[in-house]
Order: structure tokens, then C-alpha cells, then sequence
């Protein structure tokens, strides 16, 4: 059997997600399915799970053409999906799970014994010993994994697919899961496995399947491909621009963090930050990069450590004591914790500074809030139907540049962006990072996470590296190229020759 | 475009056409509808519900709903008129004196109620309306024992009872009240710092949390304002009734969050007037106005406060949605 998709394009307002897409699957292998963050992996997946309809081209199983109205559809000609937030009822038995919605009965009632047998010889034949009628949230998150999977297998699937189905497992689980997936080749079926983590594609996967920017790149066998080679096919020529080169790092230190920890997202994390730099922190998802950043805020409590600031040391912290002592953080998730999407634009502006906009304790003071927003929308050139719209009518990027603006009238002396690029435009990107090193050329010191590495290259002075929740080093980005990073991120070790070293470097660490 | 433009005049307006329309029909069946002291009449009976409505649309800005708003009417008068009756007795305290500390303790006892709802329902993560229901019960429940299951009757000062029946020229004073209250709540909505800050919690309370906004303080205030302005309601009623009774204000949280939706405010938190809550009111004034002079049978009464809590709060997220069309 084998699954074909021809000349696939996929167009969404104002950019082209997937263009010119033609693969061919074939059942009895396991397909790593890769490519950085926005290159069109997702809509792939979702277009084989029907989930969206291709602009252009189709979709074919042997000869015949697929064309399916929803997902409900995909899911009855085959092509079976197991998404990475789980779909199982925790408070229900594993057998129900598997049966959900489609219990045996008899005589118009559940046939609870049937249920059982079913679910047990079912997950007989997948080789795992798990009792039917244990309530899913005593199993471990592997083992939930592979009831999802057993689930889905239950269906009698032709295709597939299972997307990132380790993001939520422990180390010791994903060996499990991947042994489990192997086992699954013997049958006729086409597994295509969504994944970031390139060691995995070693051990799970006989091909992997790059895209990039929306086209494909090419199919390689794991056999004769090694990291470096998928690297560059993900990644290929990256002209990384640099950094303008008048902003100085000074040399004073202006936050201070030691031995900050919150099991289990960051352990034992120590760095130091200096006035006007721009330092990075890159990773892989899960690394616990923006864990630290809200630990830092304030936003999330941590348990042990200690953070240094204006010649304050703190052991806790909260965001309006942060705010005082002048950080400002521009969340991950913008629309559910950087805007209050349904207020005005003007009222979005001025929310983190309202401490300084009140007069006397308790009145407000309408000028100047005024004042701030038009300050911020000038500066920062945000375009907008006019101060009062909700902020929910704005672009992804406009809506950034009010996040920004928001937290530049508080007057920070420090700024923590995380993933600031996420959903905006080319265009806008550049501007939020002009806004960086315009804040830097001030004084202003930024902690910046990003998933998009030639970002982190191109905007940072310095970049930390973190893995399961720990600082393993520091790379210097003027020499490190774009795929020294990625295996610096993925593997944790860093090469001396692109190891960031100069005075600053003994400060870290040090109580 | 002139056309959408007209329709989108009609729907920003479309609870004071209504108001409107059901005036005008009201008038024509009943003439003795549209005099003056009807209307006075209208302001002077729906003011209590009015005052409490103005905390309730706080409380709704701010994300959370308080359904024991009953009780706190019920409390505050038995407590007033409780310690009315038993420290001049006790004591021989004048009843003046007595009355004052009578109202001290209730508004004491108000702001430990909202502090508790507050408190319960940001600590504990708590659904304020399981919250508020359990308070509501407690607090019924508790005036009974202090009553001891009979209304206290006749204890109040003379003084005391002018703000429920007292008048300023031809006007009532509990619409008096309902009108100082009214441009309190506006103002603190509006220009102050905490208003901002309700605004905020209700529209995206981990922004606002992020944004340095204490969350807790601003629920807590919303909830003590609201139980305050139900104190402030029981005293008005006790002092209309000349007496405070464990079963006042039972079912009134019913009207008072239909009038505060009919105005406009979002269920869903974040969006909202005072402006709109007082229009809110007058309409509810006028519904109950309308079915006394009509003689309306008081379960078809039950019946039509039901629909027109549902078709306000269908009307409320049906509106946006049209609105947004048209744009």
C-alpha cells in the first residue's frame, strides 16, 4: 500500500504553507517526519488528517483518490491520527477509552465482560501487558501513550500518524514508546512519525522526510544519513544577518541569577546579565526555557535560588514587586497572557504601567495614560484603526508591538522576550528586533528565548544553552554557525571552538 | 454602508428601544402608568435591587457572579435591628447610639463576607458561585437563629427609617441613594485605578496578573462592595417594612443580575457599564411597575422574570456576535 500526495499546495492569507508538495509513503516503514518551526510540517500532517483541504494538488492511497470532508472522514478511509495533548478521559478504564463511544452491548446495554476480553486481546496483540480495567490515570504517561496508540490501532488504520508522541514523556518512557512503535511494522500500515527530536528518528524511524519553507526537501534512509546530514537538509544556506555592531555590552552587571531551581522544569541554574546585552537562550522544546524566564518574573514560583537585582537579593519574587524593581516580560502565549484581546489598544498599552499613571493612590490619570499609548504606537510603529479598537482586530505583529509597548512604558531596565517572533510576519520580526537593540543602545539589558536559532544568531551577543532544565554552557554567536547550534541544542555539548569566553564568562556561576 | 450603519445604531440602542416600546404600550393600557407619581414609585421600589445592581455589575466585570447578595439583605436588617432591640435594653443605651453600632457591625460583617468570598474563591480556585451559594445559605441561616425565626418589628429609630421611606421634595429618598450610589460606582469604574484594574482581571486575569495587577485585592473589593451595597439595600428595606426578617430579599439576586446583563455586561467578565446597569434597572422598575398595574398573577410574574433573565443573558452574547457582523 502506499500513500501518495501530488503537486500539494496549501495557501493561507498572505503565505504559502506548503508548495509543490509530492511524496510517496509505503506501508511496513516508519517515516520521520521533520522540519524547523513553520516549515509546513504541520500542515502536512493536517491535511492527510483532513483535518484542512489542500489549495492545490491531491492526495491518493495506491490509485485512489482521497478526498475527505472532516476529520471524521480521513478517520473512516484509514488514516488514523494520535495528536500530542492526549485525547484519553483520565477517570474512565483503559477499555473504555478504547471503546469510547463505541462500547459492545447487549440487549441495548453495555456489555461490560465483552468490553474486557476485547481491550485485553486487543492489547495482547500489541504486546503490552495492561489491565483493561484500570481508570487511565493511574498508568503512566507512556503507558497512556500506548493506550492512545492501541486505541487508534483498534480502528484497523491504513495510515498512521502520530505527532510528537513523546513531547510529554519522561527519558526513561521514550525508549518504551519507541520499541512499542518499531513493533507496529510487521503490519501493512504507513507510520508517519512527527518528531524534533533527531535521535529518536534513529532508533524508531527506517526514513526520514524533511521539509523546509514548505517544499520538500527529500526522503533518506536512516541508514545513510548521520545528524549532520539532516541538519543541513532542515536547515539548508542560512544567511544569518548580524547584529548593527554599536551596541556595547557595558560592563556592569545588572541581574544576577544562582543556583535558581524549579524541579522538574530548571535545576541549578546560574548566569549573569550585563547592562545593554542582548543574551539568548536557546533549546529544545521542553528544555525549560521559559519556565525560567516566568521563574525569574515571578510569574511562577521556584523553589531554591536566588535572584540579584539592583543590589537586592531575592529568594522570592512576584510580578508586581519584578515590575517595581524594573523587568518587564512579554509572555509566550500572547493571546492568553501578553493581551487582554477584547480591551482597547490604548487600555492594552497601559496596563503593566498603571502604578505610574495614577495620581494620589486612587484617581487616574487620563493625559498621561494617553500620552504612553500614542507614545508607544508612534515609536514603536504599530498600525492601528485607532486607540479605542480592541486589540483583537490587530495583526499577530501589531498585536506584539502592543505586548512590547505595554512593558516598554513601564520604563524597564531589563526585558524578557519569550518567543516574540511566534505567528508574526518577516516584517515584523525585524522590527521587534530593531526595538531589541533600539532598547539596547539605552542600557537596556534582554533576555530573549526563541525556537528560531538564526534569530537567536542574529540578535544576541551571547546565547545559554539549555537541556532538561539545566545551563550547559554558552555559545558565542559571531562564530557559531546555524547547525553547530541545533547539535548544541540537541546534544547538550558544546565544541570549545564556539564556546563563548571572555571576561564575563567567570562571572557565571559564581555566588 | 449608510444602511449598516443604521443597524448598527439600531443594536447599540436596542434595549432603550425596547424600553421604549414597552413604555409606550404600558402608557396606552394604562394611562395612570405615565404620571409622575408612578414614576417615582418605579424609582422608589426598584432603588433597593438598583444599589445592589451597581456591586453585582463590578462583580460581573470582574469575571465572578455573587449569588448571596439575598442574604446579606436579610442579615443586615436583622442584625441592625437586633442590636436596635437588645443593647438599649441591656445596656440602657439610647436608641440612637445603638442603631449606629447596629450598622457598624453589619457593614463590619459585609466586608468580612466579601474578604471570604474574595479570599475562597482566589486561594482555593473555587467557582464564586458555589462560593456565594454556600454563603448564601449560611448567612439565611443565621439571621433565622438570630431572629429566632420571627420577624423583629418596629425596633428601628425614626431617623433610620426615612432612607427607606423618607422624601426630598417629591422625591423618594431611596432613589436618592440609588443615584449617589450610582455616580460612585461610575466613578470608580472609570477614573480610578481599581476600576482599571477590575476591567483588567475580568478581561484576561493572568495579563493582568502578569502586568502586576493584584488579583486577589481587586476580586475582594468587588465582592465587599457588592456585600456592602446589599447591607445598604436590607437597611433600606427594613426601613420601607418597618421590620427585618431572616426571608427578606430571597430570590432578588434573580433580578438584580437580569438588570445588570439587560445593561449590557458581559457574563463572561472583562466588558461592561455602570451607565448601562442603571438602564438595566429602570427597565426591570418598569416590567415589575407594568405586571402590579396590569395585575399579573405573581407566578406568571415568576414565569416572565425567568424569560427575561434568559433573553437577557441570550441577548447578551447574541448581540456582540451581530454587531461584529456589521462591521
Amino acid at each position: 500500500m502506499q500513500l501518495i500526495a501530488k503537486n500539494i499546495v496549501k495557501d493561507y492569507p498572505g503565505c504559502r504553507a506548503l508548495d509543490d508538495v509530492s511524496i510517496a509513503l509505503h506501508s511496513g516503514r516508519v517515516y520521520g517526519l521533520i522540519g524547523k518551526n513553520g516549515s509546513g510540517k504541520s500542515t502536512l500532517v493536517k491535511l492527510f488528517a483532513g483535518v484542512i483541504r489542500p489549495t492545490a494538488g491531491e492526495l491518493y492511497m495506491d490509485d485512489q483518490k482521497l478526498l475527505f470532508r472532516d476529520p471524521n472522514d480521513a478517520h473512516e478511509k484509514g488514516i488514523v491520527t494520535v495528536y500530542q495533548e492526549m485525547s484519553l478521559v483520565p477517570g474512565l478504564s483503559v477499555a473504555e477509552n478504547i471503546f469510547l463511544n463505541r462500547m459492545p452491548k447487549k440487549n441495548g446495554r453495555i456489555n461490560w465482560r465483552a468490553a474486557y476480553k476485547e481491550a485485553k486481546d486487543l492489547l495482547k496483540t500489541m504486546g503490552v501487558e495492561i489491565d483493561p480495567r484500570e481508570p487511565v490515570s493511574t498508568l503512566s504517561m507512556w503507558q497512556r501513550q500506548i493506550v492512545e496508540i492501541t486505541k487508534a490501532m483498534s480502528f484497523h488504520p491504513k495510515v498512521l500518524l502520530l505527532d510528537e508522541p513523546t513531547s510529554a514523556l519522561a527519558q526513561n518512557e521514550v525508549r518504551n514508546l519507541l520499541e512499542f512503535v518499531k513493533s507496529l511494522k510487521d503490519r501493512d500500515i504507513v507510520i508517519i512519525y512527527i518528531t524534533h527530536k533527531l535521535q529518536e528518528l534513529h532508533i524508531v524511524a527506517d526514513e526520514v522526510a524533511v521539509l523546509r519553507d514548505g517544499h520538500f526537501i527529500g526522503k533518506a534512509s536512516m541508514d545513510e544519513i548521520d545528524h549532520k546530514g539532516i541538519v543541513n537538509m532542515m536547515f539548508g544556506e542560512v544567511s544569518i544577518r548580524s547584529r548593527p555592531k554599536d551596541i556595547a555590552v557595558r560592563a556592569e552587571t545588572v541581574l544576577r541569577v544562582n543556583h535558581l531551581s524549579r524541579p522538574p522544569h530548571y535545576n541549578d541554574v546560574s548566569f549573569a546579565l550585563r547592562k545593554g546585552e542582548v543574551l539568548g537562550i536557546a533549546g529544545m522544546l521542553g528544555a525549560g526555557r521559559t519556565e525560567l524566564l516566568r521563574g525569574i518574573f515571578g510569574a511562577d514560583p521556584f523553589s531554591a535560588g536566588s535572584i540579584e537585582l539592583n543590589g537586592h537579593v531575592l529568594t522570592r519574587t512576584n510580578p508586581a514587586k519584578m515590575i517595581a524593581q524594573g523587568i518587564g516580560l512579554t509572555p509566550e502565549d500572547r493571546k492568553n497572557e501578553g493581551l487582554i484581546a477584547i480591551h482597547s489598544i490604548k487600555d492594552n498599552l497601559c496596563y503593566a504601567s498603571m502604578r505610574q499613571t495614577v495620581i494620589g493612590g486612587i484617581l487616574e490619570d487620563k493625559p498621561k495614560r494617553s500620552r504612553l499609548a500614542e507614545k508607544q504606537v508612534k515609536e514603536l510603529q504599530i498600525l492601528i484603526p485607532g486607540m479605542d479598537a480592541p486589540c483583537s482586530s490587530l495583526s499577530g505583529g501589531n498585536q506584539q508591538k502592543v505586548v512590547v509597548g505595554n512593558w516598554l512604558n513601564t520604563q524597564p531596565e531589563i526585558m524578557f522576550y519569550d518567543e516574540p517572533s511566534r505567528g508574526i510576519d518577516v516584517n515584523a520580526k525585524q522590527q521587534i528586533f530593531e526595538i531589541m537593540w533600539a532598547q539596547a543602545r539605552k542600557g537596556i539589558s534582554t533576555l530573549f528565548v526563541s525556537s528560531e536559532l538564526e534569530e537567536l544568531l542574529e540578535v544576541c551577543h551571547r546565547i545559554l544553552i539549555m537541556k532538561e532544565g539545566a545551563v550547559v554552557g554558552q555559545v558565542n554567536p559571531d562564530v557559531c554557525t546555524i547547525n553547530e547550534l541545533y547539535s548544541c541544542c540537541m546534544s547538550g555539548v558544546i565544541p570549545h571552538s564556539i564556546t563563548f569566553a571572555e571576561s564575563g564568562a567567570e562571572d557565571i556561576g559564581k555566588e | 454602508m449608510a444602511r449598516n450603519k443604521w443597524k448598527r445604531m439600531l443594536l447599540d440602542h436596542i434595549i432603550e428601544l425596547l424600553l421604549l416600546l414597552i413604555i409606550i404600550a404600558l402608557w396606552a393600557a394604562k394611562p395612570s402608568f405615565m404620571t409622575l407619581q408612578n414614576w417615582l414609585n418605579i424609582f422608589k421600589s426598584v432603588a433597593l435591587k438598583g444599589v445592589i445592581a451597581c456591586g453585582m455589575t463590578m462583580v460581573i466585570i470582574s469575571g465572578q457572579i455573587d449569588l448571596s447578595i439575598g442574604s446579606v439583605v436579610a442579615i443586615s436588617g436583622v442584625v441592625t435591628s437586633y442590636i436596635c432591640d437588645i443593647l438599649p435594653r441591656a445596656t440602657g443605651m439610647g436608641l440612637t447610639a445603638a442603631c449606629i453600632i447596629g450598622i457598624i457591625a453589619a457593614a463590619l460583617l459585609a466586608i468580612a463576607i466579601g474578604v471570604f468570598h474574595g479570599f475562597a474563591q482566589q486561594k482555593f480556585g473555587m467557582p464564586s458561585f458555589i462560593v456565594t451559594l454556600s454563603t448564601q445559605l449560611f448567612l439565611y441561616g443565621l439571621a433565622g437563629i438570630i431572629c429566632n425565626g420571627f420577624p423583629i418589628t418596629n425596633k428601628l429609630p425614626g431617623w433610620f427609617n426615612l432612607i427607606g421611606t423618607g422624601r426630598l421634595g417629591v422625591v423618594p429618598v431611596p432613589a436618592i441613594i440609588l443615584i449617589i450610589v450610582f455616580l460612585i460606582c461610575l466613578f470608580f469604574m472609570n477614573y480610578t485605578h481599581i476600576g482599571r484594574s477590575i476591567y483588567a482581571v475580568g478581561g484576561n486575569q493572568e495579563a493582568a496578573r502578569l502586568s502586576g495587577i493584584n488579583v486577589t485585592r481587586t476580586k475582594i473589593f468587588c465582592f465587599a462592595a457588592t456585600a456592602l451595597l446589599a447591607t445598604l439595600g436590607g437597611f433600606m428595606n427594613s426601613a420601607q417594612v418597618l421590620s427585618a426578617s431572616f426571608s427578606f430579599g430571597k430570590g432578588w439576586e434573580t433580578d438584580v443580575i437580569s438588570s445588570v446583563v439587560i445593561g449590557g455586561t458581559s457574563m463572561t467578565g472583562g466588558i461592561g457599564k455602570i451607565r448601562g446597569t442603571l438602564l438595566g434597572i429602570v427597565f426591570l422598575g418598569v416590567i415589575i411597575n407594568g405586571m402590579t398595574l396590569l395585575d399579573v398573577s405573581v407566578y406568571m410574574q415568576y414565569i416572565i422574570r425567568g424569560v427575561l433573565l434568559f433573553s437577557s443573558v441570550l441577548l447578551s452574547i447574541f448581540l456582540p456576535k451581530l454587531k461584529q457582523k456589521l462591521l
